[in-house]
């Protein structure tokens, strides 16, 4: 038996594809309106297009993208110092696979970039394996023109697995190597996560940039949808793909001017508790805890969530203590009690607070009582805690009250 | 101390019931030990950290291994246990990483415990060297943000095959730095990577040598391998290159008694000895007792922890303290192996319980005697665990127990098996079509196949066109690349025989815990809805077999019985691949296809035998294409045998063959299937066919095929033994099944065989006893 007939055998067909039949011949360009592009190691695709700056792509216009002032993104814990999007490349691939590997490679790279009229998105496609050394060529070259890369998930997916194709390419090429990079995903969702489920880019664009794409490809579909291309030929193929691109470049532009101008939102000007609530973490991690208190307070207006509320009450009521203002901690306290009875670090507090600050051990006392007795019938691991704060109350009080 | 083994020995030799159950008696004189300075390439540090250390001189082999590897050669080392292997490989690694701190090396160990104490040794080394020597392991257990500093910052990076195979490889990129920088490449425990295990690694191996390539490295390997017959032929077949074979042993040992006890027959019709477990118990009391630190070394967890309950209930009714026995399992952490070694060395450890994680290489010294429950299987293994007690200059003891099974029998009844011929071979088959393509997959994911291109030495241009058909592959202009989303290496295992295994699942009082697998051919028959499904000595009924996800729900019973399920296996050949003709006897090897049926299961009561109840199977036919090997009987060669008889004799024949062929292969009796026809469609004869059970076979049929004489012999050799009357589990199986009479026609039909036979095996195997 010779060993193809053999290897039928063995390892029997598993895809029974019909798609061998359809070779279709390919005109890209009408398709695609790209064209080839020529480097030193053979050709690839290169499909350019420019948005003018007029151009609204959700809620906001790729002017007003161009003409903000990026200094506040350090906000959300990148540093972005010289942060100049005329110096920035968006970039998003598209993939053979997700599990990631030395056997993954990125078949479409899309770049965005600001000229002074226009929004250019430049795309470059291999066409087949053969053409990823020109992609990788050319998609060097525009990455070494721009000093900062901004992507979303670019940190776990894009960038690392760039860097592999650079590797195994082995044209000496830097690649994103060198170069400042910004995750807009990190950063969305340390302004959206308790907002949203899911911070994915299309959930983003959804609630909050407000694009709606119509007829897109699912991500998973990919893969296949480019193996189908490879074995046909058939342009067709390509073209959702190709816009799915170009839209997560696009909206990863206003994605990235939404965060800038949220940073800079004063307080009484938020509209959504989650957002100011978010606000007030970052800046309170920013060594701002003053300001973070005025986004709690406006977030605590805005939140209609008794869940929320308790949150950003003891938050509020940890931070003013720190500031040793126990004054204003005082009320919140009691507030937070009042609504959540159950609530045994607050009643902690409120206990510290009579004790240590105003001695009145009567009323620590009473409230530690109080939270005693929901912690034994919670089986809380704060009861030895409170059994030993309320033995020492008592042996405080005994001691004042003896002659 | 050596006192104590010559009293011991007097007393046991001056006991009738002992002596009486000891089959046989070998003394290896002392020898001593052969020395070669230090060699004065090493560096300066070095030298002065291994006089610290109170090494003065090195044994022959380990100089050796130093100037092999200086001259460039690739090595494997070949001396047993407590020889001073490691010295072999880290001495010169660490001269070369003394001298370029960039360089690089890769150990692989088969297990995760033996990586880890092999790193604990490599760090006190280090920090006596400066500290600039990095060592890490790389397993499943590496946290996320080690991993990056290993890949950058590891000087020496110690994993197990599995690891290269599905972490490292796969992410090269990552790893440039080890690939640009490698120097050596250490195997430990060579003779592990055989059958299906050692076919997969011997292609991961071919995959490493691609990347290295690729990065312009090119490693030499250094080896160390427990003794097998071919380590020479075994290293160039796993490694793809010539091989250096270092097997002259310089270091001392001091004299070793050996003796082989088989238990006495409780029951004589079915051929029942005392329990070897009991047995075991009794002989290392009687070490312990003397103060003789002692090993057990029992085939299960399960029997260790019996084990050491039964010896600690014995000495504290002497009053000693309970620590002086202690159980050792392979889960055990260096530092947990460490303290019972201090314990020893102090003398409140007296008795070792371990399971086979000792026999691999860890070593805890100090031990002078070492009792085996049980034949571990092979020869290898065997002389590695009886070389667990005695060091350089003591003398020793160690006692083999046996067990009813005819493996053991076998062993214990043909000592010269053991002696003489020294140790198995090795086998591997890369080429197996299933594993070759696995891997062939896992390389192109890596890395693009050019035309022309070979993987080790295989021409995979045909192969990977067909690839490219099933269009897994991508051909453009002379490349092969990778075009599907998945990766590759996650569904290849090395270590099962195939990743279509059920999982077997305890469900009792509501846990789910996995206690085993089990390959896709052997689930019908013994884990169908309602078998007793025995494991580790505990019985479970299968519940619930779902056939899609290749699982089997089981939970623990307690009950009286065995299921015996009933396999219609038909064979059918596809294509001989060598065969020789006899007057007598036709023997062949080739490609078989194999169709396995279940319908029915019977319910079995223990000890009577009564059959008390059956049920039916309703279960997918199975369809195995492999290789066989397979011989025929001309039929009027056995005219003067009826129906019956013959049936008997087959039956008998395959169940003493299908274990002695293990025994010749190295491999466990599960990894091979036995069938037998009285008139085969194919020869037309009386056709006995033993067959591979990994899809493909791993060259155990062809090896089998050149083993034939001496296979009949032997099993020739087990029925004259035996002293049972006409069958039991022992020889030619149990008499309910080859009848009264079994014995007699087993051993009529292989003679018949064997007339004017390969008569050199005669001799080699038919002992004076005879």
């Amino acid at each position: 038996m010779d060993l193809t007939s053999k290897l039928r055998r063995f390892l029997p067909p598993q895809n029974n594809s019909d798609t061998d039949s359809r070779q279709t011949a390919c005109d890209l360009d009408s398709l695609l309106h790209g064209q080839e592009v020529d480097t030193p190691f053979g050709p690839c695709y290169v499909i350019e297009e420019t948005w003018p700056l007029a151009k609204r792509h959700g809620h906001w216009t790729l002017r007003e993208v161009i003409e903000t002032e990026y200094r506040s993104l350090d906000l959300y814990g990148h540093p972005c110092d010289n942060f100049d999007l005329h110096r920035a490349l968006f970039l998003d691939t598209e993939t053979t696979g997700l599990a990631g590997g030395t056997g993954t490679y990125a078949f479409l790279v899309g770049l965005g970039f600001f000229t002074p009229s226009h929004f250019v998105v430049k795309q470059l496609l291999m066409r087949d394996y053969n053409e990823e050394l020109a992609l990788l060529y050319l998609l060097d070259q525009e990455i070494q023109t721009k000093d900062t890369i901004i992507s979303f998930n670019g940190k776990t997916f894009d960038l690392p697995l760039l860097q592999t194709r650079f590797t195994i390419s082995r044209l000496g090429l830097a690649g994103t190597r060198e170069k400042r990079h910004v995750d807009l995903l990190h950063m969305a969702r340390r302004l959206w996560k308790q907002k949203l489920q899911s911070c994915s880019l299309t959930s983003l664009e959804t609630h909050i940039l407000g694009v709606k794409r119509v007829g897109d490809i699912p991500g998973y579909e990919i893969p296949g949808r480019y193996f189908e291309f490879l074995q046909t030929r058939d342009g067709t193929l390509l073209q959702d793909i190709v816009i799915h691109n170009v839209i997560d470049i696009v909206s990863m532009s206003t994605l990235l001017y939404r965060l800038q101008t949220t940073a800079e939102l004063p307080p009484e000007e938020c509209d959504c508790s989650y957002e100011a609530e978010a606000i007030a973490h970052l800046s309170f991690h920013s060594r701002k805890p003053r300001l973070a208190l005025k986004y709690l307070e406006a977030a605590a207006q805005l939140s209609s969530d008794d869940e929320q509320y308790l949150r950003i009450s003891r938050n509020a009521a940890a931070i003013l203590k720190r500031l040793g203002q126990y004054e204003r901690a005082l009320p919140i306290w009691k507030r937070i009690l009042e609504i959540a009875p159950d609530d045994l670090s607050t009643a902690e507090e409120l206990a510290k607070y009579y004790e240590h600050r105003t001695k009145d051990l009567t009323s620590a006392e009473q409230i530690t009582r109080r939270a005693l007795a929901v912690a034994w019938q919670s089986r809380s691991p704060k009861t030895s805690a409170l059994e030993h704060r309320l033995r020492r109350l008592e042996r405080k009080t005994h001691a004042r009250t003896a002659p | 101390m050596s006192v104590g083994v010559e009293s011991v020995l007097q007393k046991i030799e001056s006991n009738p019931r002992f002596m009486n159950n000891v089959t046989f008696r070998h003394t290896i004189p002392a020898e001593p030990g052969v020395y070669e300075p230090i060699p004065d390439f090493l560096p300066v540090k070095l030298q002065e950290l291994l006089r610290r250390k109170g090494i003065e001189a090195l044994y022959s082999h380990q100089a050796a291994a130093l100037h092999e590897v200086r001259d460039g050669k690739d090595i494997v080392v070949v001396t047993p246990t407590a020889s001073g292997k490691t010295l072999c490989y880290n001495l010169p690694v660490i001269t070369t990483l003394l001298a370029n701190e960039e360089a690089r090396a890769l150990y692989l160990f088969p297990t995760k415990a033996l990586a880890q104490d092999q790193v604990a040794e490599l760090m006190v080394w280090s920090d006596e060297l400066g500290g600039k020597i990095k060592t890490y392991t790389y397993d499943g257990d590496t946290p996320g943000d080690a991993r990056i500093a290993i890949r950058s910052a590891g000087s020496i990076v110690v994993t197990n095959p599995d690891m290269l195979h599905s972490g490292i490889l796969p992410h090269h990129t990552k790893w440039m730095r080890l690939f640009e920088n490698l120097k050596y490449v250490v195997i430990d425990e060579l003779h592990i990577y055989r059958g299906v295990f050692g076919s997969h690694v011997a292609n991961v191996l071919r995959r490493l040598e691609r990347i290295c390539k690729f990065y312009g490295a090119s490693p030499q390997f250094i080896c160390t391998s427990a003794t097998i017959a071919n380590p020479q032929e075994h290293g160039e077949a796993l490694l793809g290159r010539s091989v250096t074979v270092i097997d002259k042993n310089g270091a001392p040992r001091g004299q070793k008694d050996i003796m082989f006890y088989n238990p006495p027959v409780v029951n004589k019709p079915l051929g029942i000895r005392r329990s070897s477990l009991l047995e075991a118990e009794a002989v290392a009391h009687e070490l312990i007792a003397a103060k003789i630190p002692t090993i057990v070394f029992t085939r299960s967890r399960l029997n260790t922890e019996v084990l050491v309950t039964y010896l600690r209930k014995s000495f504290q009714k002497l009053g000693e303290p309970h620590e002086t026995i202690r159980a050792y399992r392979g889960g055990y952490l260096p530092k947990q192996r460490r303290e019972i070694e201090r314990d020893l060395r102090a003398g409140k450890v007296l008795g070792v319980v371990s399971t086979n994680a000792l026999e691999l290489g860890i070593d805890i010294g100090t031990l002078q005697a070492a009792v085996l429950t049980g034949y571990p299987g092979t020869i290898a293994s065997t002389w590695q665990q009886l070389g667990r007690a005695g060091r350089t200059d003591q003398p020793s003891l160690a006692v083999l127990v046996a067990n009813s099974s005819p493996l053991n029998q076998f062993i214990i009844q043909n000592p010269s098996y053991f002696i003489d011929k020294g140790a198995e071979y090795a086998r591997i088959n890369p080429n197996n079509l299933y594993i070759l393509v696995s891997h062939l997959k896992c390389a192109a994911f890596e890395l693009p196949f050019a035309v022309g291109e070979n993987f080790g030495e295989v021409d995979p241009a045909e192969i990977l066109d067909y690839l490219a058909d099933q269009m897994i592959l991508r051909k453009v202009e002379d490349r092969w690349y990778w075009m599907s989303e998945n990766y590759p290496a996650v569904d290849v295992s090395l270590r099962s025989a195939s990743t279509e295994n059920f999982a077997i699942i305890d469900t009792t009082d509501g846990k789910t815990r996995v206690i085993g697998e089990i390959d896709r051919f052997s689930a019908p028959m013994l884990v169908h809805e309602g078998a007793i499904y025995i494991h580790e000595s505990a019985q479970y009924h299968i519940d619930k077999l779902d056939w899609d996800r290749q699982k089997a729900y089981a939970r623990e019973v307690d009950v009286d019985y065995y299921t015996d399920a009933n396999l219609d296996v038909e064979l059918k050949v596809l294509d001989v691949f060598e065969h020789e003709e006899l007057p007598q006897v036709k023997r062949n090897w080739g490609e078989v296809m194999v169709v396995a049926k279940t319908h029915m299961y019977k319910k079995i009561k223990f000890y009577t035998h009564e059959n008390i109840g059956w049920g039916n199977i309703s279960l997918p036919e199975q369809e195995l294409h492999t290789t066989a090997y397979w011989f025929s009987v001309p039929k009027e060669k056995v005219e003067n045998l009826d129906r019956g008889a013959l049936q008997s004799a087959l039956v008998g024949a395959s169940h003493l063959l299908g274990n002695i062929a293990s025994l010749e292969l190295m491999c466990e009796p599960s990894d091979l299937g036995v069938t037998a026809q009285i008139r085969s469609p194919f020869t037309g004869d009386p056709t006995v066919y033993i067959y591979e059970k990994y899809p493909g076979g791993v060259g155990f049929s062809e090896q089998l095929f050149e083993a034939h004489g001496r296979l009949l012999w032997r099993a020739l050799s087990i029925i004259k033994k035996c002293p049972c009357p006409s069958g039991c589990p022992s020889c030619v199986g149990p008499v309910e099944e080859v009848g009264v009479e079994g014995k007699t026609h087993t051993s009529w039909f292989l003679k018949g065989v064997l007339e004017h036979g390969s008569n050199q095996q005669t001799e080699e195997i038919l002992t004076p006893t005879e």
